[in-house]
């Protein structure tokens, strides 16, 4: 063939050697104004995803004997939705430790006071260390607003009928104050399972929100009293309260769960109507052994020893090493590690991407060692 | 203070591929990522039982081992290609534009395309013969570009590929206007714009030719385990090429000193600055005379260089950043079959006049252009029986979602991933609303958040007339304004997409072991 797009040839050869000077042109009529060093979409991406930041202790309220509220001023503002978590970070005798706990304030009251709550059950090592220590004044650190355990409206029923068990009630609390304050749009019938009326927690203040939107019903498993539904959240319990069509969001204990799937199974209720909160993974109950986890981090080594019964991310932190860790469930992928070599047994389902396993990756944080191991780690927290 | 030869900055495609040419070639290399995962857009996740592919849609030229292409012969040097499971893709793409009343399912093979062409539009096959005939120049001219190192011999150029120099300066409907192709056979031809996302008068003929060709002689590849499978691979073989990748670990600052000129050197590019070192976000130093940063020249020079001279300002500023992305997921609870879900590749469009259709594309209230795969089509067993995966993506050509505020984000977030959904469903008949059991959107901030990008920009500087594929090429040498800073990646000469990108580190990564050895 013979291409023509001019009258001659020779016209279109030479407009192909302007292509040169044609650009050279377009950089000379540029103006030589400062080069932005950030952009309007990602100042808003860094209020919705703000990253580490510093966070000082500005309140620390009693909600439970075993339960309490620690409110933060924070650095820069937050925007997310309710019913996420966040990673706290501390440092403890000089080891840096971070655990995800659920926020327990509403969405505009991050955005607009830089203010932001969680609330945490005394249950582990974290929690104990903020029970008997933390004090108003403390700076610790706050990381992103994370999970997926929120509303979506574009698959969930209008109405969404929240189990929660015990300090499961903190990401619905969270919730109620979004409907009230307008930051989400969804109708909540909250049953709330605690197990004496003592141990409910935002009582007042969810009594308080209750409204065309928001119903609340209590159900107390070891106290009877005429105020409250008593026992365990049957699917009877669920019926009474639930209109004909909603979305189940759950968040509470193992064992909650264990009863609520057989309950909703019960209802032919399951798949993309049912949402679970995922819990962190604990120990596992077999007989000690200790191994050597040889750890690579950047261009550093070391060598720590693992107790079997507590994941390789617990057996990196009590050396004393910065990893990281989010969901502290398997689920976020944050502690992707490569595997070199070593046997490892998995708690719970496995979370993992495909090309991980064909590649050896794990996830450290729901990874229990079964031998000598060597990994290859990112960087934790700087 | 360590010392690399080269340090890469950033473990996108460009990135990766680039650490691995630089290991071929002896350079003791540390790539650095910011994230905790290789791949930059070219990774997956999970939610629930489903794992999303993330950005891919179907890898173009790399062909089956007995029909290679390009790509695949880049895989085969770097070393990865069977370190990875192939997929074929079944079918070119079914475009559907509402003005043209279009609603045409293009196969791949060059014969089949254009008899399928001719049963759409009687009378388009000489056209498309010849547009044929011309892409296939422009592939040689460019294997012959590629095989000089970029130094053409213009005696060679004017003979051999005369066709591909007197086009080469021309926009897409230029072309196709002088090859007289019937205006239906065009728009059916066109549909694959968005992803080069400039319109077809600003596009480069070229460029575009270029990658039609690849797509319709050698089909499009998948790996079976989403793009991550790809970028864990090369992972893989950099570090068995002795390289060093430390994830978590951003670079923040790139070192550079004046340059002293020796008497009588003459200053290639009148370069004023070399690179020496690489400050990590821990604070270390690392000591390199090179790096490949797979990052947008707007971030280097807007916040990780001190000394940036005055023309390296100017050549930022005429820039023009492409297309903002936008990505819904959806994980169905029935299958494609249940839902009617026939094609892998959907193209939507209100009209096949690209100028207009990028105007519509510049509001968030007006766009429901959409790229849309579902990957069951060419993989069915990537999800769960009886359930299937779709993802759908658009472009926004302006900054709308700029103005979006904080407070209404995840409420336009939800409002755009309605009216995708309504569009597929009328348009195509499907109805899938009630079948979503995972969803996921990414807007521009999510890659803004995710990859730096200047206003979530995920296609690079556009493909704009004067700023396309050809002078590019020709100003790689006049671009390199740092000596030792070279970049890899969408923003970079071979312009976006995965294979650009792949090419673009492959170039850089050969490029640079040059450079270490005339230098050290």
């Amino acid at each position: 063939m013979n291409f023509k797009k001019k009258m001659f040839g020779w016209m279109d050869m030479l407009r192909f050697k302007k292509l040169v000077p044609n650009r050279r042109a377009e950089f000379d009529k540029a103006p030589a104004t400062k080069i932005p060093d950030t952009y309007k979409v990602n100042s808003i991406a860094k209020i919705l995803h703000p990253g580490n930041q510093k966070a000082t202790l500005t309140g620390i309220a009693t909600e439970t004997s075993d339960t309490k509220t620690y409110t933060f001023s924070l650095e820069r503002k937050m925007f997310f939705r309710a019913g996420q978590y966040v990673e706290l970070t501390a440092e403890i005798d000089g080891a840096v430790v971070s655990r995800p706990y659920a926020i327990s304030s509403s969405p505009y009251k991050a955005l607009r006071e830089k203010e932001l709550s969680v609330t945490v059950k005394k249950a582990g090592f974290f929690s104990n260390w903020l029970f008997d220590n933390a004090k108003v004044g403390d700076e610790m650190i706050i990381g992103d607003p994370s999970g997926f355990f929120h509303y979506e409206a574009i698959k969930d029923e209008k109405t969404v009928v929240g189990i929660a068990g015990g300090s499961g009630i903190t990401p619905f609390y969270s919730m109620a104050q979004a409907i009230k304050e307008g930051s989400e749009d969804f109708n909540l019938i909250l049953i709330y399972g605690a197990k004496t009326e003592k141990d409910i927690a935002f009582k007042d203040r969810l009594d308080a929100l209750a409204s065309g939107k928001i119903k609340v019903v209590y159900v107390l498993s070891d106290e009877k009293n005429d105020k409250y539904e008593h026992g365990f959240i049957t699917k009877e319990i669920i019926k009474k309260y639930a209109p004909e069509k909603y979305t189940v969001m759950a968040c509470g204990p193992q064992a909650m769960y264990a009863f609520l799937d057989k309950e909703l199974a019960a209802m032919g209720i399951g798949g993309k109507r049912v949402k679970k909160e995922a819990n962190c993974v604990g120990v596992r109950d077999v007989k000690k052994a200790v191994y050597t986890l040889t750890v690579h981090i950047r261009d550093e080594v070391y060598t720590v020893k693992a107790d079997n019964r507590e994941t390789v991310l617990v057996a990196m932190e009590r050396a004393g090493l910065r990893v990281p860790s989010k969901c502290r469930a398997g689920g976020c992928g944050f502690c992707h590690s490569k595997l070199v070599s070593g046997k490892f047994s998995i708690a719970g389902a496995d979370k993992r991407r495909l090309a991980d396993l064909k590649f050896g990756y794990i996830h450290p944080c729901c990874s229990y060692p079964d031998s000598d191991m060597e990994l290859i780690v990112p960087a934790g927290l700087e | 203070m360590k010392k690399y030869d080269a340090v890469v900055i950033g473990a996108g495609n460009g990135g990766l591929v680039a650490a691995i040419r630089l290991l071929q070639g002896g350079a003791k290399t540390l790539l650095v990522e910011k994230h905790n995962l290789p791949g930059g857009f070219a990774t997956s996740f999970r939610r629930g039982r489903f794992e999303f592919e993330a950005s891919l849609h179907e890898l173009n030229d790399f062909g089956a081992a007995d029909n290679a292409g390009d790509v695949r012969v880049l895989f085969d040097e770097l070393g990865v290609t069977d370190k990875i499971e192939w997929l074929q893709i079944p079918e070119a793409y079914r475009v559907i534009s509402r003005e043209e009343k279009i609603d045409a399912t293009m196969p791949f093979g060059v014969k089949e395309f254009i008899d399928k062409m001719e049963s759409y539009v009687p009378g388009s096959r000489e056209s498309m013969e010849k547009f044929f005939e011309l892409a296939e120049e422009i592939r040689a001219a460019q294997s012959y570009s590629n095989s000089s190192n970029g130094k053409t011999d213009t005696k060679v150029m004017k003979t051999k590929y005369a066709n591909f120099v007197k086009c080469g300066s021309y926009s897409v409907n230029e072309v196709l206007d002088a090859l007289k192709m019937p205006k239906r056979a065009k728009d059916i031809l066109n549909a694959y714009w968005c992803y080069l996302g400039a319109h077809c008068d600003d596009l480069s003929f070229v460029h575009y030719a270029s990658m039609v060709l690849r797509y319709i002689t050698r089909g499009a590849a998948m790996p079976k385990s989403r793009s991550h499978e790809i970028s864990l691979a090369m992972v893989e073989r950099i570090r068995e090429l002795g390289g060093d990748v430390w994830f978590n670990t951003e670079a923040v600052e790139i070192k550079t000193e004046k340059i002293v000129a020796e008497s009588g050197e003459q200053e290639e590019n009148q370069q004023k600055y070399r690179v020496t070192g690489v400050v990590l976000n821990n604070g270390e130093v690392i000591e390199t005379r090179h790096v490949i940063a797979n990052c947008s020249p707007h971030i280097v020079y807007g916040k990780m260089i001190d000394n940036v001279d005055e023309r390296i300002v100017k050549e930022i500023n005429a820039r023009k950043l492409a297309g903002r992305g936008f990505t819904m997921f959806l994980g169905l609870n029935k299958s494609a079959d249940e839902l009617g879900i026939t094609n892998h590749n959907y193209f939507l469009y209100d009209t096949m006049d690209t100028v207009r259709q990028y105007e519509v594309m510049k509001r968030i209230d007006t766009n429901c252009v959409q790229a849309t795969v579902c990957l069951n089509r060419a993989y069915p067993e990537c999800s769960p029986p009886g359930t299937c995966m779709m993802y759908f993506t658009t472009l926004y050509m302006s900054d709308d979602w700029a103005k979006v505020k904080p407070e209404d984000y995840f409420r336009v977030k939800d409002k755009v991933a309605s009216m995708m959904i309504e569009r597929f469903e009328k348009d195509t008949g499907c109805r899938i609303r009630d079948s979503i059991e995972e969803i996921s959107v990414a807007t521009p901030m999510t890659y803004a958040r995710y990859c730096g990008h200047p206003e979530g920009c995920i296609y690079g500087y556009e493909s704009q007339y004067w700023d396309g594929l050809m002078p590019r090429l020709l100003m790689m040498a006049e671009d390199h304004k740092t000596r030792g800073l070279r970049f890899a990646g969408g923003f970079s000469m071979r312009l976006s997409g995965y294979s650009s990108a792949y090419f673009s580190g492959d170039i850089t990564g050969r490029q640079t072991v040059g450079d270490i050895k005339r230098e050290g």
